[in-house]
């Protein structure tokens, strides 16, 4: 009886307070894994009722100083009804200093939402970075929010890396770079694997073979002196790494997809690639695992290409 | 109003000793219902590669008197990290189980896979011939 009093006692409802002093919220935006070079993105809403006064400042300050490119926006941006995001100028252009970045109002306004991007540095690689945003009113008052921490990944990512067969056709790992004959120079032992197009056999078209392979998947093929390296390779399908593919998907590789790869018996060719297919990688050293994504293909024998890469 | 009571008893002792008969449907090691059914073959045969795309350059060839199963792959195919799928007829297991990654690489040495019948009283062993584009 005791319980079924209890359980209809009606709660009712309490209309919130409103805000009644300068209080801030935050967000992040970007999600999957956070790679060096490229940028966290964070909301930073900031608010004082009109009666207290405007908002004067608002600032970040991160446990790892970003790279240079970082910033906190000096616009607002709020989404009209065609769900475009429109920006108003709020202040003045942030200012970097230290692992702290400012924004100084110059308007009269008492609400903004400003975009942060932390560029992941160097030095934040495979360690956590935390993040404290802060606010400040024209009545000397003062907020804060604090994020984080998160871990940053180990990887690398080189996107958009143009191949053509006989001639940008050299790819290494460990440079994330791709050669040709020219550029080549002394760098034959540093290829890892070779980018090559056969029209004949039909399953042939656009490979990625390693120099040391068996030399029917290099048909024609005249390697330079000192390339003999023998990478292991799987082919992949339907792995858009979002990063990869200039964020479209919305799929991400992350560092433990590397570590909980294995290509012991993984061949050393990979032939018939097509757009948006992959291919794991790993070194011959075992120095080096990677993720070699098509970003594109030509049928004159060219591909665009992205790598991400993990240094075990 | 004894007589009522005795015939309800009876009644109830009657369908007490019906359901404590009541045998359990016969199912294998597998857990899988063992039926009546004697059909055992192979009707459909499919290679996927590691990208989970077919490496079949035509339709396999499906014996069911020879009991082999012929099937050509592409030129390149890694044969070491394959995952062949089996359409058997109704109510039939394979044995070994296909579970995964397989390595079908020695092609000297073909591999058997079994299929046994609903009624696990018939195992046909059929013989997985790859060759080369």
């Amino acid at each position: 009886m005791l319980a079924s009093m209890a359980a209809c006692k009606k709660e009712v409802y309490k209309i919130p307070d409103p805000v009644s002093s300068l209080t801030n919220d935050c967000i992040k935006r970007t999600i999957g894994p956070n790679i060096v070079g490229l940028p966290i993105e964070f909301a930073y809403a900031m608010a004082i009722p009109k009666s207290q006064g405007k908002i004067v400042s608002a600032q970040v300050e991160a446990s790892i100083a970003g790279a240079a490119s970082t910033f906190l926006e000096h616009r607002s941006f709020y989404t009209n009804s065609g769900g475009v995001d429109i920006p108003v100028t709020i202040g003045t252009p942030s200012v970097n200093k230290g692992a702290t970045t400012t924004v100084t109002y110059s308007i009269d306004t008492n609400a903004a939402t400003l975009r942060y991007y932390y560029v992941i540095p160097e030095e934040a690689r495979g360690k956590s970075v935390s993040f404290t945003f802060s606010a400040t009113s024209s009545d000397g008052k003062t907020v804060n929010y604090k994020l984080g921490p998160y871990a940053i990944s180990k990887m690398d990512i080189k996107r958009n890396l143009a191949v053509s067969n006989a001639n940008n056709a050299y790819i290494s790992i460990e440079d994330m770079a791709v050669y040709n004959n020219t550029t080549l120079g002394s760098l034959a032992s540093k290829i890892d694997l070779v980018y090559l197009y056969r029209a004949a056999p039909t399953t042939f078209t656009h490979a990625l073979v390693s120099p040391g392979s068996d030399p029917a998947y290099l048909p024609g093929v005249v390697l330079p002196s000192g390339m003999t390296k023998k990478t292991k390779v799987r082919k992949v399908f339907n792995l858009q790494d979002r990063n990869l593919a200039n964020l479209q998907f919305g799929i991400y590789i992350d560092d433990k997809d590397f570590q909980d790869l294995s290509l012991v018996d993984a061949p050393n060719y990979a032939i018939g690639l097509r757009a948006e297919a992959g291919t794991w990688v790993e070194t011959a050293d075992g120095k080096y695992r990677a993720y070699i994504f098509i970003n594109s293909i030509n049928a004159a024998g060219s591909a665009v290409i992205s790598i991400l890469r993990y240094t075990l | 109003m004894a007589r009522y009571l005795k015939i309800t008893l009876s009644f109830l002792m009657i369908t007490a000793l019906i359901t404590a008969c009541k045998k359990d449907s016969p199912v294998d090691e597998d857990g899988l219902l063992i039926t009546f059914r004697q059909e055992c073959f192979v009707s459909n045969f499919e290679l996927l590669g590691s990208d989970f795309v077919s490496v079949r350059s035509k339709t396999a060839v499906i014996d069911t008197v020879a009991q082999t199963i012929d099937v050509e792959v592409l030129f390149g195919t890694d044969l070491k990290n394959v995952y062949p799928q089996f359409s058997l007829a109704t109510d039939c297991k394979l044995d070994p189980k296909v579970v995964g990654k397989t390595d079908l690489s020695d092609l000297a040495n073909p591999k058997t896979y079994t299929v046994v019948s609903g009624n696990r009283k018939i195992r046909k062993p059929y013989k997985l011939n790859i060759k080369f584009q």
